[in-house]
C-alpha cells in the first residue's frame, strides 16, 4: 500500500513537471510579435507578378490599429490562428518564420460560409478560370465587424469592387435610392435574412454619429442609456419609448435624424448569390406587412470596432422620428390613411347626400317651376 | 372683348368658320318643360377656349391615371390593378404629362391676361360664397335660379373661384413640386432635407391626393348641375355653354 501510494505521488509530480513545461515547448507567439516586424511599413518583399511576369515589391505592412478593429481580434483571434503554419519564431534567421507561407482557409473556421459559397455563382467563376478568394471581397487584416456598418461601407468594400450596379439594374425604378439604403444581397441573396438599422445621422457634417462622442455628450454608456428608454424593459423600444430617446439626446443639443437602412443579417446565408435568382419582386418589399422589415435595430458603432444595437418596434418607422426614411407602401403610415380616409368619406357623402336631396327634391322643383310659370 | 352672349346666328356664322359645328339644343326637352329653359337654349356663350379645353382634358385623364396608379402603389398589397413596377412607371409619365399641362394652363392664363378669372374681388367675395353656399345648399332644391352667372370674364361663382385659386396656385404645384422630389429621392436629398424630410415630403403628397381624390368626385358630380347632367361637360368639349345659366335649375332632374 505505501508502495502504491509512492508510485502515484511519482507520477503526480511527472505529470506537473510536464504541463510546467509544455508553453516552453510550444511557446505561443503573440500579435506583438508580428507586428514588431509587420508594425513597420518598410517592410516588403520581392515577388513576380503572376500577370506579366515581372519583379514587383509587396507590402507586408499590417496596420496595428487596423487589426485591433478587426472582428477577429475582438474575437480573440491571433495571428497565428490563421497563419497556422508559423510554429516559431527564430531570430538567428532573416525571415524568423517560413518565407512562404500556406494560403489561409477561411473555411477552416467559417465552414458553413466555405458551403454557402460553394453553391454560388462566385465559386462558378473557377470554371471560367477565375479563382474568387474570400480576402477579394472581404480582404485580410482588416475585416470589420459588419452588423453597425452602412450600405455605402458594405457594398463599398465588398461588391462594389468589381460591379457597378447601373449597368445591370435599368429595370428598376429610383435606382439610386434602392443602392443607397438597400443592401446588395438583401435582394440578390434571397434566403438572407433582413432587419432595418437605424443610426443617427448628423445633417450638418453629412456623417454618421461618432457612438463614442455621442455618449460621452449624454454622460451615459449604452446600457443605462437603453435602460432609460427601454421602461418596460422587454427589450423592445417601442414608439412612445422611441420618443423618450430622441427627448433624451434633444435634451443634450443632439437633433437626431434618424437614418434607416435595409440590410442584410450577417450570415453565411449572404454568400448565396446565383444568377438570375436575385429578388425583382417590388410586392415582396413594398408591403405594410412585409417580413423584410419585421426587425429594426437601432446601431451604435464603437471606435473599437464594436457594435451596440437594440431592438425597436417596427411600428418606430411609421413615425415621424424616422423622418428620413420611407419605404413606399411599406412603412406608410396608419394615421395617413385614416386622415385619407376621412377626406374620401366626406367627398363622397357631400355628393351622396346632395344626389339624394336632389333626387328627393325632384317633385318641389316640379312644383315651383309649374306655379312660377 | 367679345359680346358675352351672342345670338344663334352669331354662332352659327362663327362655327362655319371655325369650322366647329354645334348641335342644335335638344327642343324636345324645352317643349316638356320650362318656357325659361326654351329661353336659355337659344344663347350660347363661348367659355372654354381651345387651349383651356385641351388642358382640362389632359389633366383630367392625367388626374384619374394619377388617382388609380397612386392607390396601387400606396395599397400594393390591397390592390392588385397593375403591377406596382409598372403603376410607378405610369405614375412618373402621367405626372410629368400632368406638370407639362400645366404650364400649358398657366402660358395661357398669364399670356391671355385671363388669369384675373381665378382672383376674387375681396369685396364681394365673402358675400358671394355665402350665397353659393346657400344655393348649393338650399336654393338648388327649391329650383332657384343659380346667383352666379356664367360669363368669359366672370366664368366661376365665388366658391369656384377660391377652390380653384387655392388648387391652381398652392395645392397643384406643392403636389407637382412634392411628385418630383418623390421621384429621385437620393438625387433631390438635399431639397428633401431642407423641407424636414422624405416623410414630409410623402405626408403633404399623400394628403393632396387624397384631397384631389375627392376633389374630382365633387367637381364631377358638380358638373353634373348644369341644366342637363351632361350639359357641362359637353361645354367642357365644344367651348360653349348654355346662356342663362340662372335658369338652369328649372331643369326637372
Amino acid at each position: 500500500m505505501k508502495r502504491k501510494t509512492g508510485s502515484l505521488f511519482a507520477w503526480g509530480l511527472l505529470l506537473m513537471a510536464a504541463c510546467c513545461l509544455w508553453p516552453l515547448q510550444c511557446p505561443a507567439i503573440d500579435n506583438s510579435e508580428c507586428f514588431d516586424c509587420h508594425g513597420d511599413t518598410g517592410l516588403t518583399k520581392e515577388s513576380t507578378d503572376n500577370i506579366l511576369n515581372t519583379e514587383i515589391t509587396e507590402s507586408l505592412y499590417v496596420d496595428e490599429d487596423r487589426f485591433d478593429r478587426s472582428v477577429h481580434n475582438l474575437n480573440g483571434i491571433t495571428c497565428v490562428d490563421c497563419h497556422s503554419d508559423i510554429e516559431e519564431l527564430n531570430y538567428d534567421n532573416e525571415v524568423p518564420h517560413k518565407k512562404n507561407l500556406k494560403k489561409v482557409c477561411c473555411a477552416s473556421c467559417h465552414e458553413q460560409a466555405g458551403e454557402d459559397f460553394k453553391n454560388s455563382v462566385h465559386m462558378k467563376l473557377r470554371t471560367k478560370g477565375i479563382t474568387m478568394t474570400c480576402y477579394a471581397c472581404h480582404g485580410y487584416h482588416y475585416v470589420r465587424q459588419m452588423e453597425g456598418a452602412s450600405v455605402t461601407e458594405r457594398e463599398n468594400s465588398i461588391c462594389l469592387k468589381c460591379h457597378n450596379p447601373y449597368q445591370f439594374h435599368a429595370w428598376l425604378p429610383s435606382r439610386s435610392s434602392h443602392f443607397a439604403n438597400v443592401e446588395c444581397v438583401v435582394c440578390h441573396a434571397p434566403d438572407v435574412p433582413r432587419h432595418i438599422n437605424l443610426k443617427i445621422y448628423d445633417l450638418v457634417s453629412n456623417t454618421f454619429y461618432d457612438s463614442n462622442r455621442l455618449f460621452n455628450i449624454l454622460g451615459v454608456d449604452f446600457d443605462q442609456l437603453m435602460k432609460t428608454v427601454d421602461k418596460d424593459g422587454n427589450g423592445i423600444i417601442d414608439p412612445d419609448e422611441f420618443e423618450t430617446l430622441v427627448l433624451v439626446l434633444k435634451q443634450k443639443n443632439i437633433h437626431p435624424v434618424f437614418h434607416a437602412e435595409l440590410v442584410a443579417d450577417i450570415s453565411s446565408i449572404a454568400h448565396h448569390v446565383n444568377r438570375g435568382t436575385a429578388q425583382k419582386t417590388c410586392r415582396k418589399c413594398h408591403l405594410a406587412n412585409s417580413p423584410y422589415f419585421k426587425t429594426v435595430e437601432v446601431v451604435f458603432n464603437r471606435d473599437d470596432g464594436t457594435v451596440d444595437s437594440y431592438r425597436v418596434d417596427r411600428g418606430v418607422l411609421e413615425t415621424y422620428y424616422v423622418n428620413h426614411f420611407y419605404l413606399l407602401g411599406g412603412t406608410r403610415m396608419k394615421l395617413m390613411d385614416r386622415i385619407g380616409l376621412l377626406i374620401l368619406a366626406g367627398g363622397a357623402c357631400a355628393v351622396g347626400l346632395h344626389l339624394t336631396a336632389r333626387i328627393l327634391t325632384i317633385p318641389l322643383r316640379r312644383k315651383n317651376e309649374e306655379e312660377s310659370s | 372683348m367679345r359680346s358675352e352672349s351672342i345670338d344663334n346666328r352669331l354662332r352659327l356664322q362663327q362655327g362655319a368658320k371655325t369650322g366647329m359645328t354645334i348641335a342644335e339644343p335638344d327642343r324636345s326637352t324645352e317643349n316638356k318643360g320650362a318656357s325659361t329653359m326654351a329661353h336659355a337654349h337659344e344663347h350660347l356663350v363661348y367659355i372654354h377656349p381651345a387651349p383651356v379645353r385641351v388642358w382640362h382634358w389632359i389633366n383630367a385623364f392625367g388626374f384619374v391615371l394619377l388617382i388609380l396608379t397612386g392607390f396601387q402603389i400606396r395599397y400594393a398589397e390591397i390592390l392588385h390593378i397593375m403591377p406596382l413596377r409598372q403603376a410607378i412607371s405610369l405614375h412618373n409619365y402621367v405626372g410629368f404629362v400632368v406638370i407639362a399641362d400645366y404650364f400649358l394652363w398657366l402660358v395661357y392664363y398669364i399670356g391671355s391676361g385671363r388669369v384675373r378669372i381665378y382672383i376674387p374681388d375681396l369685396r364681394q367675395v365673402v358675400t358671394m360664397a355665402v350665397r353659393q353656399a346657400v344655393y348649393y345648399g338650399y336654393g338648388y332644391f327649391i329650383g332657384r335660379p343659380n346667383p352666379h352667372e356664367m360669363t368669359p370674364d366672370n366664368k366661376f361663382n365665388a366658391m369656384q373661384q377660391q377652390a380653384y385659386l387655392a388648387i391652381m396656385f398652392i395645392f397643384l404645384p406643392a403636389q407637382m413640386v412634392t411628385g418630383v422630389l418623390l421621384w429621385k429621392i437620393k438625387g433631390y436629398s438635399e431639397y428633401i432635407n431642407l423641407l424636414g424630410g422624405i416623410k414630409v415630403v410623402d405626408t403633404i403628397h399623400v394628403l393632396l391626393f387624397f384631397f384631389f381624390t375627392a376633389f374630382l368626385l365633387i367637381h364631377c358630380y358638380l358638373a353634373t348641375l348644369g341644366h342637363t347632367p351632361l350639359a357641362h361637360f359637353k361645354a367642357m368639349v365644344t367651348g360653349y355653354e348654355e346662356a342663362g345659366d340662372r335658369e338652369e335649375t328649372t331643369e326637372k332632374h
